[in-house]
């Protein structure tokens, strides 16, 4: 049985004294058995308030969990500038020297058929089975690549679905692909 | 013979434990699931997104966004209304003004966004396009907010298929 603090009992005053005390030994003494212990009143209305009051405050800003993500695409206005001799003073050389910037650069080819569909991959000249395989190499082209970043450019026919094209540009993102650019059929590499 | 009413008068303690139980299992349910993935803003219900599970759950977007969506047939849709080529043209040209504008209110007047109008925007532009668009008219869509200033972008896809 539950019962409230107003019908607790305790001494008066509120201090049990050592007559109180010696009344009770001598009851022991006396084979006095003391009755069980009451049940203890725990007041759980102000928790409830507390904790109804949380559940509206989470129920009320409760956003539905989905699945959309983003892929973050950063396309600068103004190219890169290239390195170049200083003050602009660029003369031609005879020599080829390779570009940092450009080598880093990899060119992702999507070819659609005739209903937009993804045709064929292609990474540089390789054809590409599917996007995992794409993926994996472009993640051992990064470890090869150290800390430089690779970029990546994606030409693909304007008649491919933009799922299939959504699908690469994710798979470029997850395999740690620093830059994605999107160029047209007829860009040149 | 009927017993009095005060020999039956109890004082009745209603067990709210079971209650309090469910209560605090429900805010724990709410609390879980409260920093899973919310929806960014710009939902349209016309636009099925696409589907990229290789996707990584991105990180939070800044501030300033500009959120836009791209139908089926490759027209930019701003919150309920469906523009043109010309008539997307003129919204990008005014959302880059607006944004420059107030850029050079906060600005310094020596400020690299006052002085130059082809630097890039800080603003974030959340496309929502649907997977039946083709990827040129995305493309498109891009290089427009591209030429206008805008340099960063966040293609919104869905990691797996929503009922």
């Amino acid at each position: 049985m539950s019962i409230g603090p107003d019908q607790m009992f305790f001494p008066a005053g509120g201090v049990v004294t050592a007559a109180d005390q010696a009344d009770d030994d001598d009851g022991l003494a006396r084979g006095y058995r003391p009755a069980p212990p009451e049940d203890i009143y725990f007041p759980a209305a102000p928790m409830l308030d507390m904790a109804f009051q949380l559940l509206a405050f989470f129920i009320l800003t409760f956003n539905v969990p989905t699945s959309e993500t983003h892929l973050d695409l950063l396309l600068p206005t103004t190219p890169a500038a290239l390195p170049t001799a200083s003050r602009g003073l660029a003369r031609p050389t005879s020599s080829p020297l390779v570009d940092s910037d450009l080598e880093n650069d990899l060119i992702v080819r999507a070819e659609a058929d005739d209903l937009g569909d993804l045709k064929s991959i292609r990474l540089g000249e390789a054809e590409v089975p599917n996007l995992d395989v794409l993926g994996a190499r472009l993640r051992r082209y990064i470890e090869l690549l150290g800390n430089r970043p690779l970029r990546v450019r994606l030409i693909a026919d304007d008649r491919l679905l933009y799922e299939p094209a959504a699908r690469i540009i994710a798979v470029c993102s997850a395999a740690g692909v620093a830059t994605i650019r999107l160029a047209h059929p007829g860009a040149s590499p | 013979m009927p017993r009095s009413m005060s020999s039956q008068s109890k004082v009745l303690t209603p067990n709210l434990t079971p209650m309090l139980d469910m209560v605090l299992q429900l805010i724990t349910f709410f609390m879980m699931l409260v920093h899973f993935g919310s929806r960014l803003e710009g939902v349209n219900r016309g636009v099925r997104l696409p589907v990229a599970p290789a996707a990584l759950p991105g990180a939070s977007l800044t501030v300033d966004q500009l959120s836009a969506g791209l139908d089926a047939r490759g027209n930019l849709l701003v919150g309920d209304e469906t523009l043109d080529p010309q008539a997307a043209a003129a919204w990008w040209k005014r959302q880059a003004d607006a944004r420059r504008a107030g850029l050079e209110l906060l600005d310094e007047p020596d400020a690299p966004f006052a002085a130059a109008e082809s630097a890039d925007l800080p603003t974030v532009v959340v496309l929502r396009a649907d997977r039946s668009a083709s990827y040129g008219s995305v493309r498109k869509t891009l290089a427009e907010a591209q030429s206008r200033g805008f340099a960063r972008f966040s293609l919104v896809v869905l990691k797996r298929e929503e009922p």
